[in-house]
C-alpha cells in the first residue's frame, strides 16, 4: 500500500477516534488527489474502515471512487448502488454533517448512475432517507432535494416527493449557497413545479416556478427560461392571464427571458397561437400543458358566462366561447364537474363545521407564519452587524448578513 | 442666436404635420347642420384656421366654403406658408369635386387664385418687420431696461405667431420669463406660452404653465377683480382642453365647469359654446347622479353656458329625468356636428360609450328584474345587442346582475354578504401565506447568497450563458421534460 494512502487511513482512524472531525474534514478536502490516484486500492481501503465509526473517511473514499470517469477499469459499478445504499443507511449523521457538500456529491453520483441505468425508481427511498439524515430541521432545503424530485419525475412516481415539496422551506443547506452555483436550487424548484403541475396542483406549481424566476440573477440560466415558460402556461391555466412578476424580479427576466418566450405570450391573447407556434411548443416539450391551457380557457370562458347568464342556449354558449358548435359546447359543459351546467350561485354557504375547520386551520397557519416573521425580525434586531449599521457607522465594509437583512425588509 | 432665426424666419409649421396626422383617422361627416359663418366668427387666429381646416378635412359639403374662409382670413396675417398650403388644398378640393367645367367657370369669379404678388410682398414685409423687432430688442438689451426687453420678446413672439412659426414663438414667449418684474407679467407670459402650447398640442406644457400662473402670488391675492376672472376662466379653459385631450374626462369637466360665462372671452382658443359642450359631455360621461345635479343642473354659472346649447341642455335634463331613449336620440342628432370639432372628435366615441353605459346602469339600478325587450326599446337597440352590452358591464362588475337569456329578463344578483366575506377572507389568507412563505424563502436565499451567476466560464459579452445552460445540464432538463404532463 502506497504511503500517502496509508497516511490517509491513519489520519481518518486517529481523528475519528478523538472526535476531531473539523480537522479531519480539512485533511479530506486535501486528499482528494491522493485517493483518485490510487483508485486501484480504494476497495481495500474501504475494507479497513468502519462505516459507522469512520463515516467521513468512507464518504471521501466512496465519492473519490465513483467520481472517476466511467471508463476506468478499477471501479466496479455493479455494486455501486448497494455500497451507497449501505453507507447512507449506516453512516453516522453527526459526522457527515461536517461535510454536507461531499455527502450531497455522493447522492448526485448515485442519481446520475440510476438515471444512466434507467432505474430511477430504485433510488427514491434511499434518497428520502439521505435527506432526513443530513437535514438539521424538516424545512431545510438540501441539494439532494433536487435529485429526489428528478428521480420521482423520471419514474413517474410523484407521491414520495410531495411530502418534501409541501413543506415550505425556511432554511437552506450550506452546500447550496455561497460560492456553489445555484443549479440545484433552481432545479429543485423547477422539478417541484413540474411535479405539482403533473399532480394538477397548479397553485403550488405556480409558486414553485415563480421562485425559480425570481432568484436573483446576473445572467440567464436555461433552467430559469424553461421555468418562465411553464410559469406563463400555469398562470394561464390558473388565472386565465399572465400574472405580473413581483417587483424584486431580476432585470434579466424582462430583458432576456421575455423576448425568448414570445410564443407563450401570444397564447395569452389568442388561442390560434397554439397552432401557429406548435413547433416551438413541441420542441420545448410543453405541448401537453399547452393543450391544458386551451381546455381551461374554454372552461374559464364558459364560467364567465355563468356569472352573467342564468340561462343560455347551447348554440349561444358555443358562439360566445368560440367553439365549433352546440355539440362541442355540450361536451365541454358536461366535462366540467363543478355543477356549472346549471348556472346557479355557488352552493357553498360557509355554514358547515368543515368550513369552520378550514377557516381555523388557515388562521392558525397565518398566525404561525406571522410569529416566524417576528422571530426573524427579532434575530435581525439583535444582529451586531445590523445594530452597527443602523446606528450609522459606515467605515466598515458591511458583510453579507446585514445587507441581507436590509434586502429582506425591502420586500 | 437671433441672427440665425432672422435668416430663416419661415420654418416648417409643426401644426401642418399635425393636420396630416388628423387626416389619417379618416371619417366623413355627410350632413352637418353647422352654420360655418357663425362658427368661424367665434374664433380668431390659429383657432379659426385650424378649426376651418378640420372642417374642410372631414366634411366634403363644406370643404370649399371653409377653405375659402380660411384663405381670406390667412391673408390678414403674415402666414405665407399656410396660405400656400391652403391653396394647394383648395386646388385638390376643386379637382376632386369632379366638376371641372363648373370649377373652371367658378374659378374666375368664386374660387380665389393663388396671389403670387401677395406672397412675395408679404414675405418681404415679414422679413422687414422681423428685422426691425430684432434690432429693437438688441437696443433694449444694450440699454438693459428689463420692461422693454420683456416687451421686445413678446412682440417678437407675436410676430412669429403671425407668421405661423409656432416653435420660435414659443421660444420668444418663454424667454420673456427672465424679464418679468411683476406677477402680472408672469401671468401674461404663462398665458402666451399656454396659447402656443395648445396650438402645438403640447398638453403637458399647457397644464404645467396653467398651474404656474395659478400659483403666482398677485393672482391669488385679488381674485375678485374682473380681469382676474377673465384670466382664471382662460386658464380653466386651457386646462380643461388639455385634460380632455389626455382623456381625463372627469377633471376636464371640472375645469370647464369652473369657467365663468361673463368672463369667457378666449377666441384664440375656444368659444363659450365649446365650453358648454365640452364641459356638459364630459360631466355627463363621468359624473354620478348627485354630482350631475349639484354641479351641472343647479349650477347657476354653468346653467348660463347650457343656455347657449339648448340641445345639450335638453340631453342632460332628459338623462337626469331617466328618459334615456330621447336622451340618446338627441345625442345621436348632435353627433355629426360634434364630429367636426377638432378637439372633441377623437374622444366622441368613448364619451358616448361612457354616457350610454352610465344610462344602462342607472336604468337598472332600482329594479330587481327587468324585461330586456322593454329595456332594448328604451335604449334604441335590438335585444341581442343589448345582451352583449349588458354582458360586458356585468363582467366589468358595473352591474350586479345576471341575464336569463331564454326569457330575456335581467335579474339583479342576490349578493350574499356573508358568503362573499368568507370567500374574500379565505383568499386573502391564502395570499398572505403564499407571500409570507415566499418572503421567508427569499430571506434564506439571500442569506445563503444564492443567485444565478457565471462561474469561471468565458461566455461572450451578451451574457447569455449561465451555470444552468452547461450541456450536461441541458441534457438533464431535456430528459426530465420527456415526462408527459
Amino acid at each position: 500500500m502506497a504511503s500517502p494512502l496509508e497516511q490517509f487511513v491513519n489520519n481518518v482512524r486517529a481523528m475519528s477516534a478523538s472526535g476531531n472531525f473539523r480537522e479531519l474534514c480539512e485533511i479530506i478536502g486535501k486528499s482528494d488527489e491522493v485517493l483518485q490516484r490510487n483508485s486501484a486500492h480504494l476497495t481495500t481501503v474501504l475494507e479497513t474502515l468502519d462505516i459507522q465509526q469512520h463515516s467521513l473517511g468512507v464518504l471521501a473514499v466512496l465519492v473519490a471512487k465513483f467520481s472517476l470517469p466511467p471508463g476506468t477499469n478499477d471501479v466496479d459499478r455493479t455494486t455501486m448502488f448497494q455500497q451507497i445504499h449501505d453507507f447512507i443507511n449506516n453512516c453516522n449523521g453527526e459526522q457527515v454533517r461536517f461535510a454536507p457538500d461531499l455527502y450531497a456529491d455522493l447522492c448526485h453520483l448515485l442519481t446520475d448512475h440510476l438515471v444512466d441505468l434507467k432505474q430511477p425508481i430504485k433510488g427514491i427511498e434511499i434518497l428520502k432517507k439521505a435527506i432526513r439524515k443530513i437535514q438539521l430541521f424538516d424545512s431545510q432545503l438540501t441539494s439532494i432535494h433536487a435529485d429526489l424530485c428528478q428521480l420521482c419525475l423520471l419514474s413517474k412516481c410523484m407521491k414520495p416527493a410531495i411530502e418534501f415539496l409541501d413543506t415550505d422551506v425556511t432554511g437552506i443547506g450550506s452546500e447550496l449557497g455561497g460560492n456553489n452555483d445555484s443549479k440545484h436550487f433552481l432545479l429543485y424548484y423547477y422539478y417541484g413545479g413540474m411535479i405539482y403541475t403533473a399532480m394538477k396542483n397548479y397553485e403550488r406549481a405556480l409558486y414553485f416556478f415563480e421562485v425559480v424566476v425570481t432568484v436573483p440573477a446576473m445572467v440567464v440560466s436555461h433552467i430559469m427560461l424553461e421555468a418562465y415558460k411553464k410559469y406563463i402556461l400555469v398562470s394561464l391555466i390558473l388565472h386565465g392571464k399572465i400574472l405580473p412578476m413581483p417587483k424584486y424580479t431580476s432585470q434579466v427576466v424582462s430583458r432576456f427571458l421575455k423576448p425568448l418566450s414570445m410564443a407563450y405570450y401570444e397564447l395569452a391573447t389568442s388561442q390560434h397561437a397554439a397552432i401557429k407556434h406548435r413547433e416551438t411548443f413541441v420542441r420545448d416539450k410543453n405541448m401537453g400543458i399547452v393543450n391544458q391551457v386551451l381546455n381551461s380557457m374554454y372552461k374559464k370562458n364558459i364560467q364567465r358566462l355563468t356569472k352573467t347568464f342564468l340561462t343560455l342556449s347551447l348554440s349561444d354558449v358555443a358562439s360566445r366561447v368560440q367553439l365549433a358548435g352546440p355539440a362541442q359546447a355540450e361536451s365541454y359543459i358536461l366535462n366540467m364537474k363543478d355543477g356549472m351546467v346549471v348556472f346557479l350561485d355557488s352552493p357553498e354557504k360557509y355554514a358547515s363545521p368543515e368550513t369552520l375547520c378550514v377557516l381555523e386551520q388557515q388562521m392558525a397557519a397565518c398566525t404561525k407564519l406571522h410569529q416566524y416573521i417576528q422571530e426573524m425580525d427579532e434575530q435581525i434586531q439583535v444582529n451586531p452587524q445590523y445594530v452597527k449599521k443602523s446606528v450609522g457607522s459606515h467605515d466598515e465594509d458591511m458583510p453579507a448578513t446585514s445587507q441581507n437583512s436590509k434586502t429582506t425588509y425591502s420586500m | 442666436m437671433f441672427e440665425m432665426n432672422a435668416a430663416e424666419p419661415m420654418q416648417v409649421d409643426v401644426p401642418l404635420e399635425d393636420n396630416e396626422n388628423n387626416e389619417s383617422e379618416c371619417y366623413v361627416v355627410e350632413n352637418p347642420t353647422l352654420d360655418l359663418e357663425t362658427y368661424s366668427a367665434a374664433y380668431t387666429g390659429f383657432a379659426k384656421l385650424y378649426r376651418l381646416m378640420f372642417v374642410a378635412d372631414h366634411c366634403p359639403s363644406l370643404r370649399l366654403e371653409s377653405l375659402k374662409m380660411a384663405i381670406s382670413y390667412v391673408m390678414t396675417t403674415y402666414n405665407v406658408s399656410l396660405y400656400q398650403s391652403l391653396h394647394k388644398k383648395l386646388a385638390e378640393a376643386v379637382a376632386s369635386a369632379g366638376l371641372p367645367d363648373i370649377a373652371v367657370q367658378m374659378g374666375s369669379q368664386d374660387i380665389p387664385v393663388l396671389d403670387t404678388i401677395w406672397v412675395e410682398s408679404k414675405t418681404k414685409k415679414a422679413a422687414i418687420k422681423l428685422e426691425k423687432l430684432d434690432t429693437d430688442l438688441k437696443n433694449y438689451k444694450t440699454n438693459s431696461i428689463k420692461e422693454s426687453i420683456r416687451r421686445g420678446h413678446d412682440d417678437l413672439g407675436d410676430h412669429y405667431l403671425d407668421c405661423g412659426d409656432l416653435t420660435s414663438a414659443l421660444k420668444c414667449y418663454s424667454r420673456a420669463r427672465d424679464y418679468c418684474t411683476s406677477g402680472k407679467h408672469i401671468i401674461m407670459m404663462c398665458l402666451n406660452v399656454v396659447k402656443v402650447s395648445v396650438y402645438l398640442q403640447n398638453w403637458a406644457h399647457v397644464l404645467n404653465y396653467v398651474s404656474k400662473a395659478e400659483s403666482t402670488p398677485d393672482f391669488t391675492e385679488a381674485p375678485g377683480k374682473d380681469t382676474n376672472q377673465t384670466i382664471l376662466t382662460r386658464l380653466k379653459c386651457a386646462a380643461g382642453l388639455a385634460e380632455l385631450a389626455t382623456k381625463k374626462y372627469k377633471s376636464a369637466a371640472k375645469h370647464f365647469l369652473a369657467a365663468s360665462i361673463d368672463h369667457c372671452d378666449y377666441p384664440e382658443l375656444l368659444s363659450s359654446n365649446n365650453v358648454a359642450i365640452y364641459g356638459g359631455l364630459c360631466a355627463l360621461a363621468t359624473f354620478d347622479r348627485s354630482e350631475l345635479q349639484k354641479q351641472v343642473i343647479v349650477s347657476s354659472s354653468f346653467k348660463l353656458f347650457l343656455e347657449l346649447e339648448p340641445q345639450l341642455r335638453d340631453i342632460i335634463f332628459k338623462f337626469y329625468e331617466s328618459k334615456y331613449a330621447s336622451c340618446l336620440r338627441l345625442l345621436d342628432e348632435i353627433r355629426d356636428n360634434l364630429l367636426l370639432d377638432m378637439y372633441l372628435a377623437p374622444h366622441l366615441n368613448s364619451l358616448y360609450m361612457q354616457i350610454r353605459n352610465r344610462a344602462l346602469i342607472q336604468y337598472f339600478s332600482p329594479y330587481l328584474s327587468a324585461d330586456m325587450h322593454l329595456m332594448a326599446a328604451a335604449f334604441n337597440r335590438t335585444v341581442t345587442a343589448l345582451e352583449d352590452e349588458l354582458m360586458q358591464l356585468i363582467l366589468d362588475g358595473q352591474i350586479q346582475a345576471r341575464i336569463d337569456s331564454h326569457n330575456k329578463i335581467l335579474y339583479a344578483k342576490d349578493v350574499d354578504q356573508r358568503s362573499t366575506t368568507f370567500e374574500r377572507s379565505l383568499t386573502m389568507g391564502k395570499e398572505y401565506q403564499r407571500r409570507t412563505s415566499m418572503l421567508i424563502l427569499r430571506a434564506a436565499m439571500l442569506k445563503n447568497q444564492i443567485h444565478v451567476k457565471n462561474i469561471g466560464r468565458e461566455t461572450g459579452p451578451q451574457s447569455g450563458e449561465a451555470p444552468g445552460s452547461s450541456t450536461s445540464l441541458t441534457c438533464t432538463v431535456r430528459t426530465i421534460d420527456t415526462v408527459p404532463l
